[in-house]
């Protein structure tokens, strides 16, 4: 009997201390997944984008029209990746993958959001400028101010004049104009925090309010990053980016999205499941 | 000398008393033909790739851009020179543009752009007096080969789509996106002509 009830108190105990995170572990079994890729793209900050004679789709991102709308089909992306690997736009060199998938899946409680990402980060960069973390994975979020938003996803945040581009001096980051951009960020070095910033004036990897967390590992050469971040309230459909920096690339020396949207029991590119 | 000069204009001038009317219009029509024939083919001969490379100018710098793109080489082997884009097809417009051309044999003369640095800061200049001959025709020789009713924007990329679109809707002509297809886009273009 003795037995029993120990068995049955440490059952409890396990109970009570893993009831808090029961809900913290959406099935992703059951969760739907939605290849976006990531890609590097070299130079083409924004000040690049809305330049006509550099980007044709500049009249079509002022009618409204948004980056996926016109370079995203047939579950790829349609650029000219010669052109991106050129030496106009890829002055220092490119990586040896141009572009690779990255699963996204999204579940959602009343507390929070949790967004999963899988994929395989190649190596052959060419920038390892990050010699602590090996790879690290992020996701930003624009809020309603930052300009077309829900159109170019991080790039009203990528400009000419910040570090690592061509030219520019190492003391400006990413930065809006107007509004700003939620970030959070996983690092694969050991013991590395989760970071939980801001992109306003200048990106800050602290202070956020997203009371984002962040898990990953690795097994065999595929990368698991779950983020936990707080529910932006269902119904609502948030824009979103991503990036990776893979092989210890630094700066601009990432993989990124364009920008999608992800719907929180609502619509968008990628729906987040109720848990 | 004089006299003689003088002595053949008096006698082109004089009314013939030995050839009929008939055998000189003939002769005339025989003649006139051989002439017509052989101007066209000499401005025929300026129409092709090998007359325009046959300058340096031409062959070191833009044909060089032109030869890595689709209108040089492609899937189905219809290739476009450099007169199907840059002289009107049609007689009247072509004598007009071949005429302008001649002016650029000053250039040739006074070396305006013999070297590749010279080229190079003359560039934008040259784009842009070309941008607007084919921006003023409404790209009429683009037109020769592609149109908008040809065009079946299901198979073509989102990306194009999309932006043919916008185009039609805007009643856009080809020059006004398609600049740098087959050459390389100059540094320091206007806002307005991008």
């Amino acid at each position: 009997m003795k037995k029993t009830t120990f068995t049955m108190l440490l059952l409890g105990t396990l109970l009570g201390v893993a009831a808090p995170f029961a809900h913290a572990a959406p099935d992703w079994n059951k969760v739907p997944k939605r290849d976006i890729n990531v890609f590097h793209p070299g130079v083409t900050p924004i000040e690049w984008i809305n330049k006509k004679s550099d980007h044709s789709g500049t009249a079509g991102l002022k009618k409204g029209e948004s980056c996926v709308g016109c370079h995203e089909e047939k579950g790829t992306l349609n650029f000219n990746f010669k052109r991106l690997a050129d030496k106009e736009l890829e002055p220092v060199g490119a990586p040896k993958t141009a572009m690779y998938p990255v699963a996204v899946q999204a579940a959602y409680d009343a507390a929070n959001l949790y967004i999963r990402l899988t994929f395989k980060a190649p190596a052959g960069g060419v920038d390892k400028g990050d010699k602590d973390n090996e790879v690290k994975a992020t996701v930003m979020f624009p809020d309603a101010k930052v300009s077309q938003a829900a159109q170019v996803g991080c790039w009203a945040a990528c400009h000419a004049d910040a570090r690592t581009m061509p030219g520019a001096a190492d003391k400006k980051t990413k930065y809006t104009k107007e509004g700003s951009y939620e970030l959070m960020q996983w690092k694969s070095a050991k013991g590395a925090k989760a970071v939980d910033g801001t992109v306003t004036g200048e990106r800050k990897m602290d202070g956020g309010t997203l009371g984002a967390k962040a898990e990953g590992a690795k097994a065999a050469d595929t990368y698991t990053v779950i983020f936990t971040r707080k529910n932006p309230g269902e119904g609502k459909t948030i824009p979103f980016g991503l990036a990776i920096h893979g092989d210890h690339a630094s700066g601009r020396f990432h993989h990124v999205s364009l920008g999608y949207t992800l719907g929180v029991g609502a619509d968008g590119d990628v729906k987040a499941v109720k848990q | 000398m004089a006299g003689k000069i003088a002595g053949l204009w008096a006698a082109l001038r004089k009314p013939s008393a030995k050839y009929s009317l008939l055998g000189l219009l003939s002769l005339g029509f025989v003649a006139g033909v051989f002439f017509w024939g052989g101007f066209n083919t000499a401005m025929e001969a300026t129409n092709t790739m090998e007359f325009c490379i046959s300058c340096h100018e031409m062959r070191d710098n833009v044909y060089q851009e032109y030869k890595k793109t689709i209108h040089y080489s492609n899937r189905t082997g219809v290739r476009a020179t450099c007169s199907d884009c840059h002289v009107p097809k049609d007689w009247s417009h072509k004598i007009v543009r071949k005429i302008q051309a001649s002016a650029e044999l000053w250039g040739k003369l006074m070396g305006t752009i013999d070297t590749k640095e010279k080229f190079e800061a003359n560039r934008l200049r040259l784009a842009e007096h070309e941008w607007a001959r084919m921006k003023s025709v409404d790209s009429r020789e683009c037109r020769n080969c592609h149109s908008f009713e040809g065009m079946d924007t299901e198979r073509q990329k989102l990306r194009g789509a999309k932006m043919h679109k916008i185009a039609q809707d805007e009643k856009k002509t080809c020059i006004d996106c398609h600049k740098g297809i087959s050459h390389n886009k100059p540094k320091g273009m206007k806002e307005e002509d991008e």
